[in-house]
């Protein structure tokens, strides 16, 4: 069986900053609109998490709005 | 000469063939013989109009601190779980260097909501590695333990400080490869990782500062000895839960390891997240991955006292304004007669009877005796005042200090979630049993099982019931020799009567260290729990036996 | 169509811990949604930041109200 198309993420590599991340996963976008993007997409990280925005090394952060 | 036969009774063993009338005989802790047994034992047990199944096991709990003083792991046993999985979440009591058991203590708290006493007084605190925390607990076991290490407290053992800080160098990965591997050989059964909790702080446990690497490592480690990686993804989002079931699916893939997740919940509020989940694992499995996901059988209730503002009443703006004010202002505007009057009006002509008529008293706090277990409307009515008034006064009577507990408010639905239960690639469990033990009850999802999805929606036969929380279980983790009623297996053997095995109302009881308070649930329609063929509860009373082992 | 994330739906509902959660729908640009789940503390913080009374009143908002308050310590 295939695997359906779901979600596409990235894990944070060690030391990245949000402005890392979001340069690596949208490398055509303006950096500011990116980390945007990133931090809309990810509010998991970057609204409720205490403190708010800390990236930590397990992360799941998407690079894409949800798919439905 | 046998050593116990069980005559007569149903036996349902677990495989999920039907179940045949017959006998089940016991020798040196052993399943000797099952079907029509001749011969003589040193005790017999009428099992007439009862089943007889393999032990319940509980794949998920968090009883590691309460097994250093009752090895029966209360109440667990006497709901006929015979084996329990301790260690989940990423959080074990080993490898734990002295230095670094405050820190523990505090994730511990946490998570099982201990009393400090708990960790101080109850027991002595011996060992540091995974073995002397094996042999502390094994001296005095009625129930059988399959403990899981966590990898918070593996990070802390290496990294120290830095676990909570900051991703591992390759030097402290390798070692924390070499540690995990003294645990495996110590007794554990796999390793629990988690992407959710926090310690008493608020901070992210140390497992969520590891890279994908290093779970690739420590997976590497699992692979050698074939066992469990057991992790708590971020379950209140399905894009990310699904997100690690392709992790696990990969580390499962990679390593050949099984791997299991908890919890899944179905909630009305996101319809599609559980079937969405399912989906994904149905296409990991048919990749050949192993990811199983934990569901509880039990609905999950909402608490609240006036003592810290509740989302519950996130409908009624005026509520919401006085709850959240400072103590003393809050205290001022319940005791303003026209602010309670413009309370209550909100609620409507009913006076708040459907919304909050249905609330029950929990106790455990300051509520008195008399109000606890019962319907708030009932309690009203008694007072000659409508729901909303009551709740206000009845908490202004006692401080606040007065728990209401809305029930069945999630994961709720028989109809849906008991099609899921019974889907095969659905492991039963995420009990919890032994954590939040000042919230709610974590006990009795068994009886819960036979109750609701058996008995009152018939969403599985008695047979699967079984199955799933017996031989499936023991198969999912590798538990060789249980969860069947098989000849040359452990005499795990629990005896009920299968019109009544339910879990009782939940209660407050005061039995932690330092008359610690905690909710349980009594168990019903269960007769007799074996431990390695010795009865290790009957007739609603505990024996004296300790034949409980740490197995693996 | 809004050009950015904005709160389609909020409803109560059963945190795993026994507290009441705020269940927030979040619709994307394109029309897809994600859910995004707060505490009291925060759930209570954000109503406030949107000067909402009831939970009905929080659809609309920007995404970026979730970010007021967000807790920095």
């Amino acid at each position: 069986m295939d695997l359906t198309i779901q979600r596409r993420f990235v894990t944070p590599m060690a030391g990245e900053s949000v402005q890392d991340i979001a340069a690596r996963a949208l490398p055509g976008e303006p950096l500011d609109s990116a980390v945007d993007q990133i931090r809309s997409w990810n509010l998991h990280i970057f609204a409720m998490r205490k403190p708010a925005g800390l990236i930590l090394g397990s992360d799941v952060v998407f690079v894409e709005p949800p798919r439905r | 000469m046998f050593d116990v036969i069980v005559r007569n009774g149903l036996v349902v063993d677990g495989s999920g063939e039907a179940g045949f009338r017959g006998d089940v005989a016991v020798k040196n802790g052993l399943i000797a013989a099952v079907g029509t047994v001749s011969g003589s034992a040193r005790r017999e047990i009428d099992a007439g109009g009862r089943v007889v199944a393999p032990g319940f096991i509980d794949p998920h709990t968090h009883f590691d601190v309460q097994l250093l003083w009752d090895g029966a792991a209360r109440p667990a046993l006497e709901h006929g779980v015979t084996c329990i999985v301790p260690g989940n979440c990423s959080l074990s009591l080993a490898p734990l260097k002295a230095a670094d058991r405050p820190k523990v203590v505090g994730m511990f708290q946490q998570i099982e909501e201990m009393p400090p006493e708990a960790f101080t007084q109850a027991f002595d605190w011996t060992w540091e590695d995974f073995a002397g925390y094996r042999d502390a607990i094994a001296r005095n076991l009625s129930i059988n333990v399959a403990p899981l290490v966590g990898h918070s407290v593996i990070r802390l053992w290496v990294m120290g400080e830095a676990a909570q800080q900051r991703t591992a160098t390759p030097d402290e990965v390798a070692a924390m490869q070499d540690v995990l591997r003294e645990c495996l050989k110590a007794g554990a059964v796999g390793l629990s990782t988690s992407f959710v909790d926090l310690d008493e702080h608020g901070r992210p446990v140390p497992s969520r500062f590891a890279d994908f690497p290093e779970l690739d490592a420590l997976s590497a480690v699992l692979g050698e000895f074939g066992r469990m990686l057991q992790c708590v993804p971020e379950f209140y989002d399905v894009d990310i839960t699904i997100a690690r079931i392709d992790q696990l699916s990969e580390l499962s893939l990679k390593h050949g390891i099984p791997t299991t997740f908890s919890p899944v919940f179905d909630n009305t509020s996101t319809p599609d997240n559980a079937p969405r989940i399912l989906a994904r694992v149905e296409e990991q499995f048919a990749r050949g991955a192993r990811v199983w996901p934990q569901m509880q059988t039990r609905p999950i209730d909402i608490s609240f006292s006036l003592l810290r503002p509740s989302l519950f009443f996130a409908r009624l703006p005026r509520w919401v304004r006085v709850l959240r004010q400072p103590l003393e202002a809050r205290l001022h505007a319940l005791n303003d007669p026209e602010t309670v009057a413009k309370m209550v009006e909100d609620l409507g002509a009913d006076g708040g009877q459907r919304m909050m008529g249905g609330l029950i008293v929990r106790g455990g706090d300051a509520a008195p005796a008399q109000m606890v277990g019962r319907a708030l409307g009932e309690i009203a009515a008694e007072r000659g005042q409508v729901p909303a008034q009551a709740l206000i006064d009845i908490s202004l009577e006692h401080g606040l200090d007065v728990a209401f507990l809305a029930a069945d408010m999630g994961h709720e639905a028989t109809d849906r979630i008991g099609p899921m239960l019974a889907h095969p690639l659905v492991h039963i469990g995420a009990s919890d049993g032994g954590a939040h033990i000042a919230s709610f009850s974590t006990y009795g999802d068994t009886g819960y099982l036979f109750s609701e999805f058996v008995r009152k929606s018939g969403g599985l036969s008695l047979e699967q019931a079984v199955r799933k929380i017996t031989a499936e279980t023991a198969d999912i983790w590798g538990l060789e020799g249980r969860g069947r009623l098989t000849p040359g297996h452990a005499a795990d053997i629990v005896i009920f009567d299968p019109d009544t095995i339910d879990r009782g109302e939940e209660r407050p009881v005061f039995d932690m260290p330092g008359e610690g308070m905690r909710y349980v649930r009594d168990a019903r329609g269960i007769d007799t729990v074996l431990v390695n063929g010795e009865v290790a509860y009957t007739a609603g009373a505990y024996t004296e036996a300790r034949s409980g082992v740490v197995c693996t | 169509m809004s050009e950015e994330a904005v709160i389609a739906g909020a409803e109560i509902a059963a945190g795993h811990d026994g507290a009441a959660e705020l269940v927030l729908r979040l619709r994307y640009p394109g029309g897809t949604e994600g859910v995004v789940v707060l505490e009291a503390e925060k759930g209570l913080e954000l109503m406030a930041a949107c000067g909402a009374a009831h939970l009905d009143e929080l659809a609309g908002h920007s995404w970026r109200k979730l970010l007021e308050g967000a807790c920095s310590t």
